[in-house]
């Protein structure tokens, strides 16, 4: 492979690789603000300013510039090497390139710093961005003086309104671009542009549209200031107080790989973002995705229900194994869910086929939904091809078939996991009982007998197949909720309860019995680099 | 050396010498006509012969500049001649485009033909109404005659020439910024490499002239590329043919005046310009274009190492053949050819205020040094002249120039910094009066006010 040399590192690239891309490939930044990997390059930030050596024998490229001799007081001209940035310089064999090590670019990387603060209003105590921003790092890391300018700003539009979810201040907007280039490249609506000139320019809306297409949370989070603000995530936390788990998005079968950041402190979430991935989303989510972590915190139940009462995790999980003990396994259905992970889908297959005996396994999920060609796919399902593996030859009957049998009189009870459902389920009406394990509220949850509360995907590890195949790993972030419990976890209780001998105490403990299952998938851990909150691109 | 020429010019003033009649009676398409016969690589040698040098500024020579456009592909390549001329104190492709329109259609069938294109498109600048209306006129005259169409002089290369009516800002004269523009994008400059040769116009091979370049090019193969040439003094420097010198500002006789190239700046202004309005001392000359460095009578050219240049040292610059290469040797910049003068009446912080002012407002505000380097100098010279800066901040305008040249995408940034850093290291000493003028007048106010605190008090209000 190639390489060139970047201050003392050899860095290898790829034919056609600029010099921060092959940089940023093996962990090595160069300090920037408009180039993100997955946009075009439009190298107007010029922080990424590097200082390349001329061919051997060829002289450099020099400049006139003035400096001051210090004691006189008498300017002396000067030259200096015009730089390079590394956004837009192919990287070619051999190539010298001086980052941290050349005097001219810390000159030039200061200034630049200097100029992007120059009429920044330096809110920073009120920025949602504070924390995360690029300009408070760079600032450490490559001006640290004073602001020798003591007038008074420019003054720009605060506080517009894009959409329904993003919110534009233009003071503190270093017109990057990133936004527009990624509204135009990637959500393919090039709804956003800059106006006016020099340093009157802003980010405006196309006149008589509002920033509402799907990926408007991404342009906040390319965004490396505090210009655009999500209204979800406004004046809601400080993201020092935040931390992250890598999590899979439960959007849809594309499996986005994501952070989810959370206060540990009040175990609550607050924000879901992209984490890349070049495979599945690259760098991006959908709106959708984005938003859904607040669905971990909506229409739950946190404790066990037998009928409408309310009682312990304890009665709760006595009275299904009852009502499971009362019917002949043949009149006996068990639903897996695409909504939940492999290890709860295991468990609960696990119980059916080993211990219940019963052969009736249906799955369900939730109704499909619209693709778009760029992120989001039409099962809106987390794990559907992941049950379906679980299940080997013979795969699990749709909802429909089950509520046909409930109807024909050859099912009387049920015990399944998560309450949604791709269809109406008025049938499960004549079931003499449903038990059901499920985090959140929906369309099942009405017809249960009894209830136990399943920790969400926030609240617990788990293994998603998404339609590629791929298997992912999406961690747990905060404790389960009051009595709510990982699924498998509860899947256990019940099977001792009814006098099985299931002995799942820890997650690894379920996954060392899907090492045995050769259609049961655990994933590796994320392999993805882990960023701390804000030091994602 | 003094040599006047007509080449462009001859028709200048003449009531309807912008017609086409007049043009051919004087032996006009005639070089489009021997071109189209000659082979794409004889029409490139042949400019190439002529030594031109890019009259828009930068004085790149033109043959070379079609050389580097690819063989003809399947995409269409495309002309463009940039006639947004908006240099401050540039005023000498207007008048082409007035009173000699065909030699740019002329020039632009040879041009187009030379780097393989059928259309060529003159970016005009928004409020040049008159030269819009002619060059359309000479278009629509030519296309009558049959010099633009399907087959121009019976020859098969196909050509149409289209005016287009800028949107009306400075930065559309730079070369991409220019092509974004008639794409109908935001006119910014865009990153390069590509460079329009590979990536230009509508993302085809593009080559962008300057009007007189292109409009030179009939009289090039009228005369023969190297006799045009030596009609240079400079011939030997590869800077060759006539060109057009404008002269502004504090002279008797401003204008635009065709000349061999060669002529010195004391030339354009004493002999060509009439000398010094109101025959006062000369304070400087801003010779092509603001965004050239200011040059003083006083200055010395001294060479080293260069025996071609030995004729000069010791010599003013004012002394200097205007010559693309002379004047880089020498620290300075030719530019357009477009003299401004001041004499001794102006204020050299106050110009240099004025300046500072053109270029912030005209910076794009893509590139971060020159977006925001801009704004602060125009502060730092308003607060000068309005006596309130201090010394340390007058010590900011040449680090903040120093910051913004050569780390921005395009010459704007080196064209805005250029001048403010010769300003300063020029005229130190008036700047400095100004801030200790200053410096007094607020120590005065202060000490009649009696209290120290409340007179700063003021002062700031007074901002």
């Amino acid at each position: 492979m190639p390489s060139f040399k970047l201050d003392e590192l050899e860095i290898p690239f790829e034919p056609g690789d600029t010099v921060i891309q092959a940089a940023h490939r093996v962990g090595v930044d160069i300090p920037h603000y408009c180039w993100h990997p997955g946009l075009s390059v439009a190298a107007n930030c010029r922080m990424c300013l590097v200082e390349v050596a001329p061919p051997p024998g060829r002289p450099a490229m020099m400049l006139d510039v003035l400096r001051q001799d210090p004691t006189t007081g008498e300017y002396v001209p000067a030259k200096k090497p015009k730089l390079q940035p590394a956004c837009q310089l192919k990287a070619a064999e051999g190539m010298d390139v001086r980052s941290q090590s050349s005097p001219h670019v810390a000159e030039a990387r200061g200034a630049v710093q200097e100029m992007l603060l120059l009429n920044h209003p330096v809110d920073c105590p009120i920025c949602d961005q504070a924390g995360e921003c690029r300009l408070q790092d760079y600032w450490l890391e490559h001006q640290g003086t004073r602001k020798r300018m003591r007038d008074e700003v420019i003054h720009k539009p605060k506080a517009q309104v894009f959409g329904p979810t993003i919110v534009y201040d233009a003071e503190r907007c270093i017109i990057c671009t990133r936004c527009v280039r990624f509204c135009e490249e990637v959500a393919k609506d090039p709804v956003l542009d800059v106006r006016e000139r020099g340093n009157l320019n802003e980010i405006v809306v196309s006149p008589g549209r509002q920033l509402d297409h799907g990926y408007t949370l991404m342009t906040e989070f390319v965004c490396p200031v505090g210009a655009l603000t999500a209204v979800d995530f406004r004046f809601k936390a400080r993201v020092w107080f935040l931390r992250s788990v890598r999590s899979v998005c439960q959007g849809c079968a594309t499996g986005c790989n994501a952070f989810l950041d959370y206060d540990p402190r009040n175990q609550t979430l607050y924000r879901h973002r992209p984490r890349e991935n070049l495979q599945v989303n690259q760098y991006w989510m959908c709106d959708h995705g984005m938003l859904d972590y607040r669905r971990a915190h909506e229409d739950r139940f946190v404790s066990a229900y037998v009928g409408e009462e309310e009682v312990t995790l304890e009665a709760g999980v006595n009275a299904a194994a009852s009502a499971l003990r009362e019917v002949e396994p043949e009149r006996l259905a068990v639903v897996l869910s695409a909504q939940h992970s492999n290890e709860d889908n295991f468990a609960l297959l696990t119980l059916a086929r080993d211990y219940l005996g019963t052969g009736q396994l249906f799955i369900t999920n939730k109704p499909h939904g619209e693709a778009d060609g760029i992120l989001r796919h039409a099962d809106k399902n987390p794990n559907t091809l992941g049950v379906e593996q679980l299940c080997g030859t013979t795969p699990p009957r749709p909802l429909q078939d089950l509520l046909a049998a409930i109807e024909a009189g050859q099912i009387t009870h049920v015990l399944a996991l998560s309450s949604v459902a791709p269809c109406e389920v008025e049938a499960l009406q004549r079931l003499k009982r449903l038990v059901l394990i499920t985090p959140f509220d929906g369309p099942l949850a009405g017809y249960a007998d009894v209830l136990l509360p399943a920790a969400t995907w926030a609240e617990s590890t788990g293994t998603f197949v998404n339609f590629k195949g791929m298997a992912q790993e999406s961690e747990r972030a905060i404790r389960p909720e009051a009595d709510a419990r990982p699924a498998w976890k509860l899947i256990g209780a019940l099977g001792r309860a009814l006098g099985y001998a299931i002995d799942w105490q820890r997650l690894s403990d379920v996954r060392l019995a899907m090492a045995t299952d050769p259609g049961a998938v655990v994933a590796p851990p994320p392999s993805a680099r882990m960023a701390p909150v804000g030091a994602a691109e | 050396m003094l040599k006047r020429t007509e080449f462009l010019s001859k028709n200048y003033g003449v009531e309807g010498g912008w017609l086409i009649e007049p043009y051919v009676k004087s032996g006009g398409y005639q070089s489009a006509k021997r071109a189209l016969g000659m082979t794409r690589e004889q029409v490139v040698a042949e400019a190439k012969a002529a030594h031109i040098r890019g009259r828009g500024g930068a004085g790149f020579d033109c043959g070379t500049k079609w050389s580097f456009m690819p063989p003809p592909g399947d995409k269409p390549h495309y002309l463009v001649v940039n006639a947004d001329e908006g240099e401050p104190g540039t005023f000498k492709d207007r008048t082409i485009m007035e009173m000699n329109p065909h030699a740019l259609i002329e020039g632009c069938i040879i041009g187009a033909y030379a780097i393989g294109a059928h259309a060529a498109y003159i970016y005009v600048r928004d409020e040049l109404h008159l030269s819009k209306a002619r060059l359309w006129g000479a278009i629509h005259e030519a296309r009558e005659k049959g010099y633009l169409g399907e087959r121009p002089f019976g020859q098969s290369w196909a050509m149409q020439v289209y005016v287009h009516t800028g949107a009306g800002a400075y930065i559309c004269g730079e070369e991409t910024a220019l092509l974004n523009s008639l794409e109908g994008r935001r006119g910014e400059p865009r990153i390069k490499p590509p460079f329009p040769a590979q990536y230009g116009a509508f993302g085809m091979p593009t080559t962008v002239n300057n009007v007189e370049t292109i409009a030179i090019m009939p009289t090039v193969f009228k005369v023969g590329g190297d006799a045009f040439s030596r009609e240079s003094a400079l011939h030997d420097l590869g800077d060759g043919g006539a060109r057009l010198f404008g002269v502004s500002g504090h002279v008797k006789r401003p204008g635009v005046y065709e000349a061999a190239v060669g002529l010195t700046l004391r030339e354009l202004i004493y002999d060509l310009g009439g000398g010094i309005l109101d025959d006062r001392p000369l304070l400087g000359v801003i010779p092509g274009g603001s965004s050239c460095p200011i040059m003083l009578e006083e200055e010395i050219v001294n060479v080293e190492g260069d025996e071609r240049f030995a004729p000069y040292n010791g010599k003013s610059v004012l002394d200097l053949p205007m010559g693309v290469d002379t004047y880089r040797r020498t620290g300075n910049m030719l530019g357009t050819c477009c003299a401004i003068v001041l004499n001794d009446s102006v204020d050299p912080v106050r110009a240099a205020q004025n300046l500072a002012r053109f270029y912030r407002h005209e910076s794009c505000g893509q590139c971060t040094p020159c977006r925001e380097g801009c704004g602060w100098i125009e502060r730092l010279f308003d607060k000068v002249v309005a006596g309130e800066a201090t010394l340390e901040e007058l010590n900011q305008v040449h680090q903040v120039a120093s910051n913004i040249m050569g780390n921005t995408i395009c010459a704007f940034g080196d064209g805005a910094a250029t001048p403010m850093l010769a300003f300063v290291r020029k005229f130190r000493p008036q700047f400095e009066e100004y801030v200790r003028r200053g410096e007094a007048e607020r120590n005065a106010r202060r000490a009649a006010l009696g209290s120290g605190d409340h007179g700063r008090s003021l002062a700031s209000e007074a901002r």
